[in-house]
């Protein structure tokens, strides 16, 4: 069995809403948040989950880490079933709310971790051995006497990392994480994450819209849409499926301009640099290169693949989400 | 014993967190004792006026007003996160931060928040009490002591079991309902008068449901020498227990209800 | 004008979304209505005095029914004061108190009128003893519903310096709390005013407390005859015009000491 399955979980949320004129009723409307979600995942892993608001990425994550109930399927986590054992269950997780705080607002942050401490019954010389552990991984030693509300946004994610990972927690959920933080905060996060997983063997579970943070994370990634499971699988698989756009840069020694091209590339000019989007699909790249070769001699040549974002805003329009 | 220290330790927390801003903590707390200053003024008004209320005399209408005053505000100083703060954790998410932790939920909902401020309500309180007790010429014993000391803890309960319903109510609505005041607000005010002024079917309320004529008037009266409906002495111990039992309850449909929560936002 | 009259309305359809809230506050309220009057039916039962019960019963109904008029705050405005985000409001082409003193009367108006037609209703049809009994004749209640309308006024210019007072002090809650207590106090929310020691009542309902609902009420009960009108109107447009001019003179200083430091 694997460290956490997941078999055709559902989830449905009664929501009313206010009539628009008149009358004391309400009008109840169901949202199938999760349906006939299955995965599995195994110890050490390190799996992204992607997809639009609304998606039942969260609603995932409250379920596996006790907060709800699900209303079909079964969830087991390390063969305990989170919402039914609950205590014994959050005692060797850690979870992070991108957008919300667990530590307190108006003391310094050490305070907060103490309380912590309590509240997990981490024994004394562990939880010391932890904190400098941590403290230093984050950088957090010159902080420990600040008060969370004096802390800047990036400080503040590692407080809160710190304070979800004092217990030493076998598994992690990140919802959001990087939502909102500069690019060395990110970049230091990601650091971070990628260190702990590979030497604690932390299985860790992320949600994000951030692609960056899936590409430079997770080798696997789950796509969720309208609350059902739409792809598992290597990021590589997904992009390669959408990847049907590419750009390449030229610049001419002699200031040649392009050959007369296929009709399906587009050809623009940047001052003494050519843009040209093409479809591999039906000029391959090789055979761009020689045309672009036969107009004069090349100083520069850049290919790109299509931005992340792009490609996965393309993938959600496909599947209509 | 370790729920008790994590609740000690958390009081601590949320003690110096309050008392960081210390000029407005110093101004709120003197505000709430005028306010409750107020209150007990008005006892004071009506005593001025009546002189007397049925058989209650007006220093022992001041000393159930002490003993409503001290239960009532000592719950609201120690157990802020039932009495106040739990439809704004329910709507900001910090409800879901105190799920994923392998504690009992209602020790960390109680442990989230304390409003030390109400000492300034607990000072008029413990005055009326005094004043009351002097005026109402009560020869304490050691029974007679026991007795309010059960009266104020048990009655600590009953108020959050009160409290306790609109918790109930806001997991599944998110919102606040301003009628369960009636109970708890409402408890409040009424029963800072002897219930048996009241007619039956308050009398009703404020015993079979809120019961707070057990819980505090009938060992407040025993203890004034005035057992409520002549009542033998041992009710005076017995009778506060329904403050406990109403919480037990409560706690048991807090238990249902938040297997019902559908938490909030993304 | 018209612009006063727009945030008026504005305000009007705003406060009657809340509707499910209102009704239980009403119910709230009516509770709490029915057992300050079986404690003041249990005190008179024990010492009778010589106004009669009926006119205190009557004096309860009414003070909470309007209690929504007495306690409630616009907190958007507040946030704006706290915030110097009422700088911006500064563009708009009428007068800042002109505009908030027109949204406080229509969230005070409709908040109170919301409650109290039901409430009064309700306290119409209990017995004998309990109900909120009839005016005393039909010119004390054309005299009660122009007190009233007053006491609108006053209010309203009452909560405009307070929002003055607040946009300079340190911790505007407790400042409020010392004025919801007079508040509650003086007019006669906490202990209907009437049944305040004699020689109080004499200073205290000249304050302008008094002015809001035991003015009116009083007229209403006839506990000051029909020929006292002119004066107990008097009084409270002179208190309603004098908090006006200071609530007034306040928010222009204050919004100039915002104009120059720039928020």
């Amino acid at each position: 069995m694997s460290y956490i399955t997941v078999t055709d979980l559902g989830k449905t949320f009664t929501v009313r809403k206010k009539r628009e004129k008149g009358g004391p009723g309400r009008e109840k409307t169901l949202v199938r948040a999760l349906s006939q979600v299955s995965f599995q995942v195994e110890k050490g892993e390190l799996v992204g989950c992607i997809g639009p608001n609304g998606a039942g990425k969260s609603t995932t994550v409250k379920i596996l880490s006790g907060i709800l109930v699900p209303d079909e399927g079964s969830a087991t986590v390390d063969g305990r079933v989170p919402w039914k054992e609950r205590r014994e269950h959050v005692r060797r997780i850690g979870v992070v709310f991108g957008q919300r705080t667990q530590l307190w607002w108006d003391v310094p942050i050490i305070d907060s971790f103490r309380l912590l401490k309590e509240i997990y019954l981490v024994p004394g010389p562990a939880f010391e051995k932890r904190l400098s552990e941590l403290t230093e991984a984050l950088e957090l030693g010159g902080l420990l006497r600040t008060p969370l509300r004096l802390m800047s946004l990036g400080q503040r994610m590692r407080a809160e990392l710190c304070g979800s990972l004092l217990h030493s927690p076998e598994l992690l959920f990140l919802d959001e994480p990087t939502i909102g933080l500069d690019a060395p905060s990110k970049l230091a996060l990601r650091d971070f994450l990628r260190r702990e997983n590979r030497e604690k063997g932390t299985t860790i579970l992320l949600t994000t819209h951030d692609m960056e943070d899936i590409a430079a994370l997770c080798p696997r990634v789950m796509v969720l849409g309208h609350g059902r499971k739409l792809y598992d699988g290597a990021l590589t698989g997904l992009l390669s499926r959408y990847d049907t756009l590419r750009i390449a840069h030229v610049r001419y020694a002699d200031g040649a301009r392009p050959p007369a091209l296929p009709p399906d590339c587009a050809l623009s000019r940047e001052g003494d640099t050519w843009q040209i989007l093409y479809h591999p699909a039906q000029t391959p790249t090789a055979g761009l290169l020689t045309l672009l070769q036969s107009a004069g001699a090349i100083q520069e040549l850049t290919l790109q693949g299509q931005n992340v974002d792009h490609l996965i805003a393309a993938m959600y329009e496909e599947m209509a989400l | 014993m370790r729920t008790l220290k994590l609740y000690l330790h958390s009081m601590g927390m949320l003690l110096r967190a309050h008392t960081q801003y210390r000029a407005s903590f110093a101004l709120q707390t003197l505000a709430q004792l005028v306010m409750e200053g107020g209150e007990m003024m008005a006892v004071l008004l009506v005593v001025n006026r009546f002189e007397r209320l049925g058989h209650w005399s007006g220093g022992n209408l001041l000393f159930f007003f002490g003993v409503m005053s001290l239960t009532f505000y000592l719950t609201e100083f120690l157990g802020r996160g039932v009495t106040g703060a739990f439809p704004s954790m329910v709507r900001s998410g910090q409800l879901d931060t105190l799920l994923v932790r392998p504690r009992g939920l209602m020790t960390q909902v109680l442990c989230a928040e304390i409003d030390p401020r109400r000492i300034g309500c607990l000072a008029v309180g413990l005055t009326a009490l005094i004043l009351g007790s002097r005026a109402s010429g009560i020869r304490w014993t050691l029974p007679k002591a026991l007795a309010l000391l059960e009266a104020v803890g048990l009655g600590t309960l009953l108020t959050l079991g009160l409290f306790l319903i609109e918790c109930v109510l806001c997991v599944y609505t998110v919102r606040s309902i301003e009628m369960v005041n009636a109970l708890t607000y409402g408890g409040r005010s009424a029963c800072q008068y002897p219930v048996d002024i009241y007619p039956r079917p308050l009398r009703i309320l404020f015993t079979a449901v809120a019961p707070y004529a057990l819980v505090l008037h009938v060992p407040a009266a025993w203890i004034l020498d005035k057992p409520l409906w002549n009542w033998p002495a041992w009710t005076a111990f017995v009778t506060p227990l329904a403050g406990p039992l109403v919480f037990l309850v409560m706690r048991g449909a807090f238990g249902v209800a938040m297997r019902h929560y559908r938490s909030t936002g993304s | 004008m018209r612009a006063y009259a727009a945030a008026f309305s504005m305000r009007l359809k705003m406060e009657l979304q809340y509707r499910a809230a209102a009704l239980g506050g009403i119910l709230c309220q009516i509770f709490f209505g029915l057992v300050l009057i079986a404690l003041y039916r249990a005190l008179y039962a024990s010492r009778p005095q010589t106004l009669p019960i009926g006119s205190v019963v009557t004096y309860v109904w009414i003070n909470q029914a309007f209690f929504r008029m007495l306690l409630s705050w616009d907190t958007d405005l507040l946030d704006k004061l706290r915030t110097g985000a009422i700088a911006y409001d500064l563009c708009r082409p009428v007068s800042l108190y002109g505009y908030y003193y027109a949204r406080i009367a229509a969230m005070k108006l409709v908040g109170s009128l919301l409650r109290a037609v039901p409430m009064l209703l309700f306290a119409i049809l209990l017995p004998e003893g309990w109900r909120v009994g009839p005016p005393v004749s039909a010119g004390a209640l054309a005299a009660a519903f122009a007190g009233l309308g007053l006491g609108l006024a006053c209010v309203t210019a009452m909560e405009c310096v307070t929002m003055g007072i607040t946009m300079r002090t340190i911790d505007h809650r407790g400042v409020m709390a010392l004025l919801n207590l007079l508040m509650v106090t003086f007019s006669g929310n906490l202990l209907p005013l009437t049944l305040f020691p004699d020689s109080w009542q004499r200073v205290i309902t000249l304050l302008p407390y008094a002015q809001l609902l035991d003015a009116p009420i009083r007229l209403y009960t006839g506990e000051r005859p029909l020929s006292a009108a002119p004066g107990i109107l008097g009084l409270q447009a002179l208190w309603t015009l004098a908090l006006a001019a200071l609530g007034l003179w306040i928010w222009r200083h204050n919004l100039r000491r915002i104009t120059i430091q720039g928020g």
